[in-house]
């Protein structure tokens, strides 16, 4: 390490080389269900830490204290932090989403065709045609709509739906 | 990033690193640099009037005896919290100062309240906070900068007992043109702020050592090579 302090790269990478399986060891020791990856990680994290604190190591006292020292110190600093993020994490049930459900998905996955949509829109009764029109293509609101056809919202939101699942019917069948 | 990758990484990040000196000639530079800052403070306040007769008081001379030792011991202990491979117990350092200069001030206050006067002097005196924060300010601010150079072991007691250094010095640069020597008032007003000072330097120490930062630091210069 006193090389290591004087910019000696060759003398600084046996250092490490060397002492890695032995923090590996301890770090396994202290974690034992931590998984091969999680001990690498924190093997790693020793590592850095000793690169960051390398000036505090005094040639006149032992070596041994002092690695030990920060290996204990960021074990116990990793398991802090790994106490406060299960203590901040809420355990859900895995819920169906309405991106994963397959219900959801039908349309996006059967209806791709734009020329058979248009052609079955073209098919729907008139108020029907209409509804989607200005709905769905043209994006209007509900109120917006019902004042350009001279009806009414409740009577929109029936030929809407209507006109769905008339679509949906018609394109099944192609 | 494999562990081989990340040892040729940081061995190539190998600069020369200037040693840290021990703890004891860290607390030699940090008592010069704080002690010329405690005496033009003093100065400026006017030092009080009666300081040559305090001189001969012996209460008085082993209470600020007490308060400079408590304020290295807690420097030494601050610094030697720092460098791993320390003993733990080096942390009670200040203890032995620090209980003398309490003993000396609960004397004082068991004497007062034997005479039974003990309550009639007590006031309010809140200008013992500011002033004592002001003495420690740059001794608590070089403490604080000497402290990041090393390992951020245990923050909370680094910084109590940074704090605890700069504010036993607020106190005794204080006591130096504050004429205001009735144990109680001491105890209360002097030693109480500088055990708050203590408990807050203690309570931020994670804001100012963490192991995060100084890793990070070594990640984003790795990143740059």
């Amino acid at each position: 390490m006193q090389a290591a302090q004087a910019g000696d790269m060759r003398a600084y990478e046996r250092l490490l080389r060397e002492i890695t399986p032995r923090l590996r060891q301890i770090v396994r020791k202290r974690r034992q269900f931590f998984t091969a990856e999680e001990v690498e990680d924190l093997v790693q994290e020793i590592l850095l830490s000793i690169h960051a604190v390398r000036a505090t190591y005094d040639p006149n006292r032992p070596f041994m204290p002092w690695l030990s020292t920060i290996a204990h110190n960021r074990l116990i600093d990793s398991a802090r932090r790994f106490y406060r993020g299960k203590s901040n994490e809420v355990q859900m049930d895995e819920l169906p989403v309405t991106f994963a459900d397959d219900w959801a998905n039908i349309e996006n996955e059967e209806y791709r065709d734009p020329e058979e949509l248009t052609i079955a829109i073209k098919g729907l009764p008139e108020g029907q045609r209409k509804a989607i029109e200005m709905l769905k293509l043209r994006e209007m609101s509900l109120k917006e709509a019902a004042a350009a056809s001279g009806t009414t919202i409740g009577a929109l939101k029936i030929s809407i739906h209507r006109a769905v699942l008339n679509l949906r019917k018609a394109l099944s069948k192609e | 990033m494999d562990t081989d990758r990340l040892i040729a990484s940081l061995t190539e990040d190998a600069d020369p690193v200037q040693r840290l000196p021990s703890p004891w000639v860290r607390t030699a530079l940090w008592f010069a640099m704080a002690v010329p800052y405690v005496a033009v403070i003093v100065m400026m306040m006017v030092p009080r009037d009666d300081l040559a007769v305090k001189f001969t008081d012996f209460r008085y001379l082993v209470e600020q005896i007490a308060a400079l030792c408590t304020a290295i011991g807690a420097a030494v202990a601050a610094f030697q919290s720092i460098v791993p491979g320390y003993d733990r117990r080096f942390l009670l350092l200040p203890l032995v100062p620090l209980s003398v200069w309490l003993a000396s001030v609960g004397e004082g206050c068991v004497e007062a309240w034997l005479r039974g006067g003990a309550f009639q002097d007590f006031t309010s005196d809140f200008l013992c906070i500011p002033a004592i924060a002001l003495v420690g300010t740059l001794p608590a601010v070089a403490m604080a900068l000497m402290l990041r150079k090393g390992a951020p072991l245990w923050p909370h007691a680094s910084a109590a007992l940074g704090g605890l250094a700069a504010a036993g010095l607020g106190n005794f640069g204080l006591r130096l043109f504050h004429g205001q020597d009735a144990s109680l008032m001491v105890l209360v007003w002097q030693v109480g702020t500088v055990f708050m000072l203590t408990v807050l330097c203690g309570w931020a120490g994670r804001l100012l050592l963490d192991w995060r930062p100084v890793v990070a630091r070594v990640r984003r210069k790795l990143a740059a090579h």
